[in-house]
């Protein structure tokens, strides 16, 4: 069984560059210069891939069984994977040229991959900032896939993160809802002290560390120095305000989780099942998954719960209005048969009914304006759209965001921090170095 | 074994009756209207052919072309290769991460042959010296059972007994009084392959035990029983009798088990995906990491090239012993 796993491993490595090694390539986006979604052929199929299999996976089969019913003559091939799943089968689909007409995307350099080699269709002429379909989403979604002031992906889901709360056991210890690092460090303490654990945390696949390190940087390093350490070509990492934030972050761990040293072996999910259960004061958690981290009826839904975003450092240096958050966003093959019904089944998905019912069924706030209702959301959830609209930046997640050498130094180097086998500055030197390893 | 020779015998007579009659045909002329013709000794061929080509094309085939990956860049998104010489094979060299990975596997190696070499050896002696033959069935099923289960479904309960807080692990340790002992088992640089070795091991024993128990049970029994009649107590027996006359299947269990340790994967992949810090990385999900999220092909085919030479090695001194030993 473990022979012909790791046969299969390397098989499918080798398969992906024999298929890859047969076709031809080019850079560059092609233009949707030829997709007119007012003469749609509604005929034939649309192979649509998503990474919301699992809990979320019942809207996109809503989404098929409603499309094919409104045209007869189309089928949707719908597969939905995990979340790692889908990072791993996206590259094997990817590598044997056999992608999907529609596919998922996170924003930043995993996107930009697909558009700079030339395997996303350029959009801009429908659903750019301009366009009668790009008005119906909110811009900073609409930017988040968008380069050089080409748009190549439709926004799906907005998703931020935010530290929840627990409102009985904060005001069982006396403690207020900081605003900013050390009153937050300041409120673990006290809540410790009353024998209350302050946050729940979990950390054995390294992105919920990331989630925190994507915030920190954001307030510690200034907006314009990040960027360019964002960009391969430009990038030096050499701010002080990375060590800071990843000094400010072990201090996090260490004052406000029970876990500390020991996070890395700890699953996420439990402790999010652990603050839903009352156990725990905090979690940082993203505001898709608000329901499921506080469900009806649980100990922390009758306690009473809240939201705030991570604070700052009172002297960092960066953007203290920079909010962790990115929308999830779908690209199109350019290769696809029939690209109009291709695009015209991701429209049909985020037209306003549909978006709505998103957030009713899923809980997952859609980008699609005024798609937030009183009916179809929780109070929590429509704050965190208000916190969002009003950041000044969405800072994409750190593991998407950077070139995958850098992403994996961070991933690894933040879990050597957790367990005590890595300084600060040890982090930041693997950063370095694998960043100098990606320019090549 | 002695079956099989008369079996063996028997089929020969057949074959001499069968050509004998055929004689006889050709000798009356061939009279008989069901003359057979005898096939030429190619069309044997024909009927492996299709499978030849299955295995060419999807092992052979491949094998070659990842050599030729292993010298080349790959752009996944486009298809582009540019050929880099040894660079995959310098950069191997000088990568930190591979040489632990690779320690990790030879550790894996080590345990695996003390557990499920040497010490399912002794557990199957245990097992089949056993009186009772209900007690030795029920044993060797109990042991057997977690081999039947699939590593994902085993990996998963390994979480959940290694977890930190709430853990089974860390509440019989605290249960005991060794709170000092309590660990994040999976979360610590330090514990985190042991960890996994020894959940591997919890997994295969068994199944290593059930095949030393029926090597065991080839021995004769009249060895054990003229032993017995000498004074010779249960446990020299093991060493004295058991254990040597099982020799080849432990060999070959050794061969066996340290090929696979090279060729790890799923415990990992399932418990730690290779983390904390990497340090549970072996080969498998080095390869895996490399090529499927930094999306660097032609190293990874470098690594899958490592994996191979290694297990062609172990592979070869498996048949070369096997051919030397032959009873």
């Amino acid at each position: 069984m473990r022979k012909r796993t790791t046969a299969l491993a390397a098989g499918g490595v080798i398969a992906m560059l024999a298929l890859a090694g047969c076709s031809g390539g080019g850079n560059g986006s092609p233009a949707a210069a030829d997709v007119d979604l007012s003469n749609v052929d509604y005929s034939g199929s649309v192979s649509v891939i998503t990474r919301y299999a699992g809990n979320y996976e019942s809207f996109f089969q809503e989404m098929k069984s409603a499309y094919e019913a409104e045209h007869p003559g189309v089928t949707v091939e719908l597969q939905q994977e995990s979340d790692q799943g889908y990072k791993d089968k996206i590259k094997t689909l990817t590598a044997s040229q056999s992608l999907p007409d529609v596919y998922f995307t996170w924003p930043g350099n995993y996107a930009e991959q697909f558009y700079d080699n030339g395997v996303a269709l350029d959009l801009t002429d429908v659903i750019g900032p301009d366009t009668e379909w790009g008005q119906t989403m909110a811009p900073s979604a609409i930017g988040a896939l968008t380069k050089d002031g080409r748009t190549y992906g439709i926004p799906f889901g907005l998703d931020a993160k935010f530290m929840v709360y627990n409102e009985k056991l904060f005001q069982q210890a006396g403690v207020e809802v900081p605003t900013d690092l050390d009153g937050l460090l300041k409120a673990c303490d006290t809540l410790s002290a009353a024998g209350i654990t302050p946050m729940s945390f979990g950390n054995v696949d390294g992105w919920p560390a990331i989630h925190f390190m994507t915030q920190l940087n954001s307030y510690d390093v200034p907006a314009d120095v990040l960027a360019a350490d964002y960009k391969p070509d430009t990038a030096t990492w050499d701010d002080p305000g990375y060590v800071e934030a990843l000094e400010q972050f072990s201090d996090i761990i260490d004052r406000c989780t029970t876990t500390g040293s020991g996070a890395n072996g700890s699953d996420y999910y439990s402790q999010r099942d652990a603050f839903g259960a009352g156990q725990a004061a905090m979690f940082y958690v993203e505001n898709l998954e608000f329901g499921a981290t506080v469900p009806e009826g649980s100990v922390a839904a009758n306690d009473g719960w809240g939201i705030f975003k991570l604070p700052a450092a009172s002297d960092a240096q960066g953007d203290l209005g920079a909010l962790t958050g990115a929308p999830d966003g779908f690209l199109i093959n350019p290769k696809a048969k029939n690209l109009p019904l291709a695009v015209d089944f991701m429209k049909f998905v985020t037209d306003k009914a549909n978006a709505t019912a998103l957030t009713a069924e899923l809980g997952i706030p859609s980008p699609v304006k005024d798609s937030l209702t009183d009916e179809n959301s929780t109070p929590q959830l429509r704050e965190s759209i208000d916190v969002l609209q009003d950041a000044n930046s969405l800072s994409i997640w750190l593991d998407t965001v950077t070139v995958p050498d850098v992403a994996d130094a961070y991933l690894s180097g933040v879990q050597g921090l957790i367990s005590g086998d890595r300084s600060a500055q040890d982090v930041m030197d693997a950063v370095k170095a694998a960043s100098e390893q990606a320019k090549g | 074994m002695s079956e099989g020779v008369i079996v063996g015998q028997e089929n020969r007579l057949e074959l001499t009756r069968a050509s004998s009659t055929a004689g006889a045909r050709e000798r009356t002329g061939g009279a008989s209207p069901r003359i057979r013709r005898r096939r030429p000794r190619w069309s044997g061929l024909v009927w492996v052919l299709p499978g030849l080509v299955v295995l060419f094309l999807f092992v052979y085939y491949p094998l070659v072309l990842n050599f030729g990956y292993s010298f080349q860049q790959s752009n996944i998104f486009t298809g582009e290769q540019t050929f880099v010489g040894a660079d995959n094979y310098v950069k191997l060299a000088g990568d930190p991460i591979f040489w632990r990975a690779l320690g990790n596997n030879v550790l894996y190696a080590g345990i695996s042959i003390v557990f499920q070499v040497f010490l399912a050896l002794v557990l199957a002696a245990i097992i089949e010296s056993l009186r009772s033959h209900r007690w030795r069935a029920v044993l060797r099923s109990v042991y057997f059972i977690p081999s039947a289960m699939s590593l994902t479904v085993i990996g998963l309960l390994f979480t959940f007994i290694y977890q930190p807080d709430g853990g089974l692990l860390n509440g019989v340790l605290g249960a005991l009084g060794l709170d000092s002992l309590q660990q994040a088992w999976l979360g610590d640089p330090k514990t985190a392959m042991t960890a996994i070795i020894m959940m591997s091991q919890w997994q295969g024993f068994g199944y290593s035990a059930l095949l030393f128990a029926v090597a065991i049970q080839r021995i004769p029994q009249e060895i054990y029983e003229a032993a017995a009649l000498d004074g010779i107590g249960p446990f020299r027996r093991i060493f004295s009798i058991t254990i040597p006359l099982v020799r080849e299947m432990t060999a070959l269990m050794m061969i066996v088990t340290l090929s696979g340790a090279f060729q790890v994967f799923n415990e990992v992949m399932v418990t730690t995906g290779g983390g904390p810090d990497n340090s549970t990385q072996v080969l498998g999900t080095w390869l895996y990491r490399s090529g499927f999220v930094k999306n660097d092909f032609g190293y990874a085919a470098a690594i899958a090239v490592v994996m191979f030479v290694i297990t062609l090695a172990l592979a070869i001194a498996q048949v070369v012993y096997a051919n030397r030993r032959r009873v």
